[in-house]
């Protein structure tokens, strides 16, 4: 079953989506009706954080989420450009730190810290940044490096 | 994969007509879907027709004189971010910032964990201390249910055919704590939860715990025991025996039953140095 078109706007730029099933989830729109392949599937349950993407700036799992229950919303995924100064700022982070080694969590990372960023301004606690990627996993980097993305972002200022 | 129609109602009338137009099972809400997403994937249950409560006016947190009311479709979020919750019932505030992850907060909600009604869920003991009233909107009406008579076991609750809950009441800014232990602190399921609070009106306190079967329940031997004001140290001693002692916990994969009976005494007594030094203690 299909709702009317949806409306909304992905990393700037307005997209309208015909025929989408009323039981597809956002990760699935995302990655194979709008080919933005970034955001990952590593476990479908809410449990590893890799398929965080923003809704309205706001962290939101696209895994359990459905796509017609955020019609209307503004959506940044890690393919965003320049124009999310946020998440360029992160990615820069993460790459300055050297926070990743196979790459398979890094988007979910990534969107969920600038989330974070947003929610709270630079001058979040470091407690309440780390305490707040708590939901994203990473089989690789044994987390230091990520730690120290996050130091450099606090250090760097607004 | 299952395939459901969705169905977006304006009104709480609207979404009472559209789930009682099939039959129980073939209709299902869906606030944030943290838990029935996977109750679709995993083959629980099979709705033909989803009722999004997205557009419903409960997404409210409501003051009246140390009264709240949550709306039931509000974000976790949202709650844990209003400063005045975190004052007024601390221990609301600790165990909604315990439920999985901030992108999960970001949707999960306060009425679709009560009817989800999981034996490991956070928020029903804290809701169990605070004397929370769950309230309905149903084909015949509107009614009011306390927690403890709502919450039954796990996917079961008072729910009947054609209800959605509308708002959790909250009578009463108490102090009080969450305190629970885990293997990993995000997202993992509590081994044992403890929330107690101190009624400023009935100058009672309220113990309840989590992680036994068949869901959360009060432990009014031990709230007994804490007496009518501050408690003594032996007072608190004594209350976290109590809860060792009669709580009904299990041994399961997450944690035997003697480390939880370990565990519930020493969270008891952290959680009641809490509340009473969190501030705003009664004198
Ligand atoms: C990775 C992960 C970690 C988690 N960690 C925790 C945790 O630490 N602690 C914890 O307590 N929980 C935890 N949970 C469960 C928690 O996310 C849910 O219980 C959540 O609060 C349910 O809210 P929802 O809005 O997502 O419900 P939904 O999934 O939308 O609905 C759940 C059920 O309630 C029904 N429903 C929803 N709203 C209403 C309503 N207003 N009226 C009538 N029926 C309704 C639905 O039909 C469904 O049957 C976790 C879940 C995941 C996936
Ligand atoms: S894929 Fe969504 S949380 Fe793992
Ligand atoms: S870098 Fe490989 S999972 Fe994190």
């Amino acid at each position: 079953m299909t709702s009317p078109p949806l409306r909304f706007q992905v990393n700037g730029h307005p997209q309208h989506l015909a025929n989408v099933p009323d039981s597809e989830r956002l990760l699935d729109t995302l990655r194979w009706r709008l080919g933005l392949k970034g955001t990952k599937e590593g476990c479908r349950t809410g449990d590893c954080g890799a398929c965080t993407v923003l809704v309205d700036d706001r962290t939101t799992l696209s895994c359990l989420t459905l796509t017609h229950e955020v019609d209307g919303a503004k959506l940044t995924t890690i393919e965003t450009g320049p124009e999310d100064l946020v998440v360029t700022r992160v990615r820069a982070a993460f790459d300055r730190a050297g926070a990743l080694q196979c790459g398979y969590c890094t988007p979910g990372f990534v969107m969920a810290l600038a989330g974070l960023l947003k929610e709270r301004g630079t001058a979040a606690a470091r407690e309440e940044l780390l305490d707040g990627l708590g939901g994203n996993l990473c089989r690789c980097t044994g987390y230091a490096a990520i730690v120290r993305a996050v130091d450099e972002l606090r250090t760097e200022g607004p | 994969m299952n395939s459901f129609e969705l169905v977006v109602p304006e009104t709480a009338e609207e979404a009472v007509a559209a789930l009682q137009a099939l039959a129980p099972g073939e209709a299902a809400p869906i606030a944030g879907g943290t838990d029935l997403l996977i109750d679709v994937d995993e083959g629980r249950v099979a709705p033909r027709r989803v009722i999004s409560l997205r557009r419903l006016p409960w997404k409210t947190l409501d003051w009246n004189a140390g009264a709240l009311t949550v709306g039931s479709t509000l974000p976790l979020r949202s709650l844990e971010e209003d400063p005045q919750v975190r004052v007024s019932y601390p221990g609301l505030y600790q165990a909604v910032r315990a439920v999985g992850s901030v992108a999960l907060r970001h949707r999960a909600t306060l009425g679709g964990n009560l009817v989800r009604s999981a034996p490991a869920s956070d928020l029903v003991p804290v809701l169990l201390s605070l004397d929370a009233e769950v309230d309905l909107v149903g084909p015949s009406g509107d009614r009011r249910v306390p927690v403890d008579r709502f919450v039954q076991a796990s996917r079961r609750t008072d729910l009947r055919p054609g209800e959605l809950v509308r708002s959790v009441y909250l009578p009463e800014a108490r102090p009080s704590a969450f305190l629970w232990q885990r293997v990993r602190p995000s997202n993992d399921i509590s081994q044992v939860a403890v929330a107690v609070a101190f009624s400023p009106a009935q100058r009672r306190w309220k113990v309840a715990v989590g992680g036994v079967t068949p869901r959360p329940t009060l432990l009014p031997e031990a709230s007994d025991v804490l007496g009518s004001g501050r408690p003594t140290s032996s007072e608190v001693r004594r209350a976290s025996e109590i809860a060792a002692s009669r709580a009904a916990f299990v041994t399961d994969r997450r944690a035997s039953e003697e480390y939880r009976r370990h565990l519930v005494a020493t969270l008891l007594e952290r959680a009641v140095g809490s509340a009473v030094n969190g501030g705003r203690f009664p004198a």
